[in-house]
């Protein structure tokens, strides 16, 4: 258990760092991993020296000023509510997998990063994530990792002006080899709907046929 | 020393550099073994890491040294010939605009101190930090580091190769007076950008600039060994004169490292020069705060102005990586 004291960190923390480093915004980073079976998320929650009492707010939540492993915990549990993850448009839990938070002292100083990393037990072809966590102070980043896997294919993503959303195509290149370029649409999903329009127009040509016989 | 007598002495430094260049392994060597028989025995002992110590290889940031702990020595406890043997060394590892450069960073770092008043205690030439991994070399592979407040030097020698990768450089204020003189660290890496972008077509520039805000680096301090998917405009539809303006962009970064690992490493990114993008989030004119990233099979280049402190444009980040090669873990192994 570690103790925050909340007031005196943040009266010695705001008076001397703004300079150096991330004031009044709350950076939320998250990186998208994809492997052929499930999807995993690091995000990285950095707290300016500004909006640090709002942050701990959220997370001190009995104002004792300490952080017990049950209130990190609580608070990771609140950013997963507050993030929303989904596979072929379908929404898919994410759990919380590991979470460190920093030192009280180094969040006063705008340095400490709190970070989590989120799995989910999914795989498929297009996927959204979207991050509504604390907007009214939270900067966003979100990426998609370069996979160790080189037959991952991803495409064009698209996302909001603020980056509290992405959504891309992706796949893994088995089944038809090549690699798209980057800003492309996955070549997976063009194979995907080539198969769907031949399958398409052979059942259509079967009916025809049968009610022709008839 | 005094501002201008460590600007003369760090002009006078490169000079003696580009009057050595032919040999700059042995001078390598020979500048790191005279910085080390200059130290006392304790000293000598805090500088040294084991060539594999991971924890100190990572151990650098964009932040003040007070906030987060670097290891090794500390300019500020130095007597003043064993820093000059610093510096020597530096200037011998980097070629002259990249050793200016570095000098140009600290002495920012200087001036943030004098105008940060009594609450300056974090900044200025004093606390930047030198280490050396492994024992200096010709043919085994050793480290430099040296760095501190926006600053991050990690060069790692492998027989004739020097690797800079990852390495960030900083500046905060962007634009400030010495004597007289106008300084802007990292003038070039924004001038040249504009101009780049500035040089592409519409159609090249819709594709290049990103739709959306970049707030800061994403593959910034602790993230090595990343890579992310690479967007944007990719160099294969860039006209010759477009792509060398690219590569000029990013010898801002490769050619901080001496000019014999310069070249080869320049050489190298211009080999992949068609699979390389460059990323655009911000106004196009000259002046205003932009983001880019330039990201190649083996290049990571991030520029991400800081909305801290007030004026973007006066306080940057940048970040360079070889995700296949930091901390010359490659050439290392070959």
């Amino acid at each position: 258990m570690r103790r925050v004291l909340v007031s005196v960190l943040l009266a010695t923390g705001l008076a001397g760092q703004s300079a150096a480093h991330r004031l009044d915004e709350y950076l939320q980073a998250t990186l998208i991993g994809l492997t052929r079976d499930h999807v995993e998320l690091e995000v990285n929650l950095t707290p300016g020296v500004a909006v640090l009492p709002v942050v701990l707010a959220a997370i001190d939540r009995n104002s004792d000023g300490w952080i017990s492993p049950e209130e990190e915990r609580a608070y990771a549990d609140q950013v997963l509510r507050d993030v929303a993850l989904q596979v072929d448009g379908r929404p898919v839990p994410l759990r919380l997998v590991e979470s460190r938070f920093p030192s009280p002292q180094a969040m006063s100083e705008g340095l400490g990063t709190i970070r989590l990393r989120l799995r989910a037990d999914r795989a498929g072809r297009d996927l959204r994530f979207e991050n509504r966590h604390m907007r009214a102070v939270s900067v966003y980043l979100v990426n998609c990792l370069a996979s160790p896997d080189p037959s991952l294919l991803v495409g064009k993503p698209e996302r909001d002006e603020a980056q509290r959303s992405i959504r891309f195509a992706y796949s893994f290149a088995d089944a038809y080899g090549t690699r798209p370029e980057p800003g492309w649409p996955a070549r997976g999903s063009l194979w995907l709907a080539g198969i769907g329009i031949l399958a398409g127009a052979r059942l259509a040509w079967q009916r025809t046929n049968r009610r022709q016989a008839q | 020393m005094n501002r201008i007598g460590f600007l003369v002495a760090a002009l006078a430094c490169g000079l003696a550099h580009a009057q050595s260049t032919s040999g700059v392994p042995a001078t390598i060597v020979a500048r790191a073994n005279a910085f080390l028989v200059s130290l006392d025995e304790g000293q000598r002992s805090r500088v040294l890491f084991d060539y594999n110590d991971a924890a100190q290889r990572a151990r650098w940031s964009n932040l003040p040294t007070t906030m987060v702990a670097r290891a090794g020595l500390k300019m500020g406890e130095l007597k003043e010939p064993q820093k000059a043997a610093a510096m020597a060394l530096l200037a011998a590892t980097l070629s002259r605009r990249g050793y200016e450069k570095v000098l140009a960073i600290m002495e920012g770092d200087e001036t943030l101190k004098s105008e940060s008043g009594g609450r300056g205690g974090m900044f200025g030439k004093d606390l930047f930090y030198i280490s050396i991994l492994g024992k200096p070399s010709v043919k085994d592979p050793w480290m430099l580091q040296f760095g501190g407040h926006h600053l991050a030097l990690n060069i790692t020698m492998v027989g004739r190769d020097g690797i800079l990768t990852p390495s960030l450089t900083a500046a905060q204020p962007a634009k400030y007076t010495v004597a007289g003189k106008t300084v802007r660290p990292l003038g070039a890496e924004n001038d040249k950008a504009f101009a780049l972008v500035n040089a592409l077509d519409e159609g090249q520039r819709k594709q290049a600039i990103l739709s959306y805000k970049v707030a800061d680096l994403v593959l910034g301090p602790g993230q090595d060994g990343k890579t992310i998917q690479p967007e944007g405009l990719k160099a294969s539809a860039m006209n010759a004169g477009q792509q060398a303006m690219l590569l000029d962009l990013v010898s801002e970064w490769a050619g901080i490292i001496n000019d014999q690992a310069a070249t080869a490493r320049m050489a190298d990114i211009k080999a992949k020069v068609a699979d390389t993008w460059i990323a655009w989030s911000g106004p196009t004119t000259n002046g205003m705060p932009a983001y880019y990233r330039i990201q190649g099979p083996t290049l990571v280049i991030e520029y991400a102005p800081q909305p801290l402190g007030g004026d973007p444009t006066m306080h940057i980040h940048t970040i360079y990586r070889d995700p296949t090669n930091d901390y010359g873990k490659k050439s290392a192994a070959r």
